[in-house]
C-alpha cells in the first residue's frame, strides 16, 4: 500500500514497472510482435524460394537456393508491372481527387455558411454508414450506363466516392482547428476564399491532406471485391485481380511461387507508407471516424 | 491532433459545425455588409458541391435505385417487371440465403470477442509511451494495413496440405497431420479464417481503444494509486468504466466489418465445400453475377443495408447518449449552453 502511495507522479498508466515488469513488457510485445510480423516476413522469404520448393514443406536447407526467378518469371510471362501499374494509377488517382474534392467540401462547411449546410454535412457523413458491398448491383447498372464498368476511371470514381465522406470530416475539422484570425485577416485584406485557401490556409491543412490522401490510397491499392465487379478485361486488371486470375484462371497447378511474390509486391508499398506517414494515419484514427 | 475526447463525438461535431459557420457570417455581415456574406453563402455552396454531387451521384442515388431493384425480376440483359415484395417473401424461404445469413452470425460470433480481447491487451501493452511500444504499435497493426485481399492469398498458399507453414508447424507440436486440407473442409476452413482475421484485424482495435485511454487524465490513475488500488482495480474501476464508449465503437466497427466479410472467403474456400462457407457479401455477389438474378440479389442487399443501418443507429444512440453521467468536461457539450466562451478562450 506504501509501495502504491508514494509513487513518482505521471505513474498513472503504469509508466512505472520496476525492472521485472519491464522486462516482461518487453518479452510479451516482442512474442506478440513476432506473431504479427513472421507470417509477413515469411512470405517475403518465400517468393524468393524456387517454385519448386514453395510447394514442399518447409526445411532449414531452403534459405541456401533464394532466388530472383518468381519475380522475374511474373514480369515476363504475367505481365505483373501492367497490373502494378494499374493499382497504381487508380491508387493514385483516387487519392488526388478524394484530396481535391474533400479540401474544397471541408472548406466550405468549416468555413462559410449556408443555408442547409448542416444538413448536408449530416447527410454526407451517413453515407458512410452505407456500406458499398451492398450498392454492387445498383451501381453496376449505373456505372454500365455510363460507360464506366470495365474503366479504370470509373473505378477511381467509385473508390474517391466512398472514401470522401471520411475525408470531407477530416478536412472539416482541419479548418476548423484553424485560428479563424488567418482568414479574417485575409478577407479584410481583400483576399478571395480561393486565394485564402491557397496562399494563407495551405500550409495549415497539408496534414489533414496527408491523412485523405493515405487513407484513400491505402483503401484502393488493392480493394477486391468493387475491382472484381466492375474490371473485366485482363488488360485492367490491379494487383488483387491478377493474383486471383492466377489463383483459379490458370490452368492446372497454381504457380504458387508467383502467386506469393505477387502478394509481396502488393504488400510492399502499403508496408512503406506506413511506417513512413503513421503519425498522418493515426491522426485520421483518432479524428473521430474510422473505416471498417 | 484532435484530443481524444473527440474519438466519439461524431454528432456534436456536426452541430458544432453549423454554430461555427453561423459565426463568420455575423462577422462577415457585420463588417463587410450583406452583399460579401451572400456571396460567402455561394461560395460554400460551390466549394461543397462536387462532395454532394459524388455522393449523390454514387450512394443515393444508386440506394434508392437499388430499392427499385429489389421489387423487380431484374436479369442482367432483357426487360424486367414489377413483382412488388415477391423477391423478400422468397428470401425468406431460401435455404442458401438463410444458411448464409446464419453463416455470417457464426462466423461473427466467433471472432468478435477474441478480436476485442486481443485488441485490449495489446492496447494496454502499447497505451504508455514506454521503450518500444511505437514498434509494438506499428507491429500490431501492420495485418491491418497489408489487406485482407493480399494477405488472403499468402494465406492460401500456407494452408495447403505437405507444403504450407500452417501444416509445418502444427504438425511439429503434434496438432495437425501434416496432410491437413485446411481449405476444402467446412470445420477446418472456418477455424483457418478466423484465426487469419483474428489476427488481421486485433490491430484496429488496438488502435481505437488505444486512444481512448490515453485520453483518460492520469490524475484518476494517481488518485486510485494513493487510494491504494492495485493494476487490476485500477484497470477494472479507471479505465473499464471511461473506455465504454470507445469498445462500443471497436465492437461495432468490428462487427460490421465482419458482417461484410467477402475477401477471405472467396480467396481462400471460395464459399466451399459447396457453400458451406458463403457469407452474406458473396450470396449477394454469386446470385448477382454470376446467376444474373440481379432483383433478387438486390433484395438481399437490402436485407443487409438495413441490419447494417440498425447496428449504426445502436452505435448512434450508444454513444450519445450512455454514461453521460461519467463523461469527461469535454463529452457532451452539445446541450450546455456555457459552449460558446470555451470555444471563444481559444481564439
Amino acid at each position: 500500500m506504501t509501495a502504491a502511495a508514494v509513487r513518482a507522479p505521471g505513474a498513472g498508466r503504469g509508466r512505472d514497472l520496476g525492472r521485472t515488469g519491464f522486462v516482461l513488457y518487453l518479452t510479451g510485445g516482442t512474442l506478440a510482435a513476432l506473431i504479427f510480423l513472421l507470417p509477413l516476413a515469411w512470405a517475403v522469404l518465400r517468393s524468393f524460394m524456387p517454385n519448386a520448393l514453395v510447394t514442399q514443406a518447409p526445411s532449414a536447407g531452403d534459405f541456401s537456393h533464394l532466388t530472383t526467378a518468381n519475380y522475374s518469371g511474373l514480369i515476363q510471362t504475367n505481365d505483373i508491372l501492367r497490373y502494378a501499374a494499374n493499382s497504381l494509377a487508380v491508387a493514385v488517382g483516387t487519392g488526388l481527387l478524394t484530396a481535391v474534392i474533400a479540401t474544397m467540401a471541408g472548406y466550405g462547411f468549416a468555413r462559410f455558411r449556408f443555408r442547409g449546410s448542416g444538413l448536408v454535412f449530416a447527410l454526407v457523413l451517413v453515407t458512410m454508414m452505407i456500406p458499398f458491398q451492398a450498392l454492387l448491383t445498383p451501381l453496376f447498372l449505373e456505372m454500365h450506363s455510363l460507360g464506366l464498368t470495365d474503366n479504370l476511371i470509373g473505378l477511381a470514381l467509385f473508390y474517391t466516392t466512398f472514401n470522401l465522406p471520411f475525408g470531407v470530416f477530416v478536412m472539416r475539422n482541419t479548418f476548423l482547428q484553424i485560428p479563424w484570425e488567418l482568414s479574417e485577416a485575409a478577407a479584410v485584406d481583400g483576399a478571395s476564399a480561393a486565394r485564402t485557401l491557397v496562399s494563407v490556409l495551405r500550409p495549415l491543412v497539408v496534414p489533414g491532406i496527408a491523412t485523405t490522401v493515405l487513407y484513400a490510397f491505402l483503401f484502393s491499392w488493392t480493394e477486391f471485391v468493387g475491382a472484381l465487379t466492375f474490371i473485366t478485361s485482363n488488360s485492367l486488371y490491379t494487383l488483387p485481380l491478377a493474383l486471383l486470375n492466377m489463383e483459379y484462371g490458370s490452368v492446372g497447378q497454381v504457380n504458387f511461387g508467383y502467386l506469393e511474390a505477387g502478394a509481396v509486391i502488393a504488400m510492399v508499398p502499403c508496408v512503406l507508407l506506413y511506417v513512413g506517414l503513421q503519425r498522418f494515419y493515426i491522426r485520421g484514427l483518432v479524428s473521430g471516424v474510422v473505416k471498417g | 491532433m484532435t484530443p481524444p475526447g473527440n474519438v466519439l463525438s461524431r454528432p456534436r461535431a456536426a452541430r458544432g459545425g453549423v454554430r461555427t459557420g453561423r459565426r463568420l457570417g455575423s462577422w462577415g455581415t457585420r463588417v463587410l455588409g450583406r452583399g460579401l456574406g451572400a456571396r460567402r453563402s455561394r461560395t460554400g455552396m460551390l466549394l461543397v458541391t462536387p462532395a454532394v454531387a459524388m455522393v449523390g451521384l454514387f450512394v443515393l442515388f444508386p440506394l434508392g435505385f437499388a430499392v427499385y431493384i429489389s421489387l423487380t425480376d431484374w436479369p442482367l440483359i432483357g426487360p424486367y417487371h414489377f413483382i412488388g415484395g415477391q423477391n423478400y417473401s422468397l428470401l425468406v424461404h431460401d435455404p442458401q440465403f438463410i444458411h448464409s445469413v446464419l453463416f455470417t452470425l457464426l462466423y461473427t460470433a466467433i471472432v468478435t470477442g477474441p478480436i476485442l480481447l486481443v485488441g485490449y491487451g495489446m492496447a494496454v501493452l502499447v497505451r504508455s509511451g514506454r521503450f518500444g511500444s511505437v514498434f509494438f504499435r506499428t507491429a500490431f497493426f501492420l495485418p491491418f494495413i497489408v489487406g485482407l485481399a493480399t494477405e488472403s492469398f499468402m494465406a492460401l498458399l500456407e494452408l495447403q496440405p505437405d507444403s504450407g507453414a500452417a501444416d509445418y508447424v502444427l504438425s511439429k507440436i503434434g496438432l495437425a497431420h501434416a496432410n491437413t486440407a485446411w481449405t476444402v473442409d467446412y470445420g477446418l476452413a472456418l477455424t483457418a479464417i478466423c484465426v487469419f482475421v483474428i489476427w488481421f484485424a486485433s490491430g484496429l482495435t488496438m488502435m481505437l481503444l488505444m486512444a481512448g485511454m490515453q485520453g483518460i487524465p492520469v490524475e484518476l490513475y494517481e488518485a486510485a494509486e494513493v487510494d491504494g488500488a492495485s493494476w487490476w482495480q485500477k484497470e477494472w474501476r479507471v479505465t473499464l468504466p471511461l473506455l465504454r464508449r470507445n469498445i462500443a465503437l471497436a465492437l461495432i466497427i468490428s462487427v460490421i466489418g465482419s458482417f461484410l466479410a467477402f475477401n477471405q472467403f472467396y480467396i481462400l474456400t471460395e464459399g466451399g465445400p459447396g457453400t458451406s462457407t458463403q457469407p452474406v457479401v458473396m450470396w449477394i455477389y454469386e446470385e448477382a453475377f454470376v446467376q444474373y438474378h440481379l432483383g433478387y440479389a438486390t433484395a438481399g442487399a437490402i436485407t443487409l443495408v438495413v441490419v447494417i443501418g440498425i447496428i449504426s443507429a445502436v452505435q448512434f444512440f450508444l454513444l450519445r447518449d450512455s454514461d453521460s453521467g461519467r463523461s469527461r468536461g469535454d463529452r457532451r457539450p452539445v446541450r450546455r449552453p456555457v459552449r460558446r466562451p470555451v470555444r471563444g478562450t481559444r481564439r
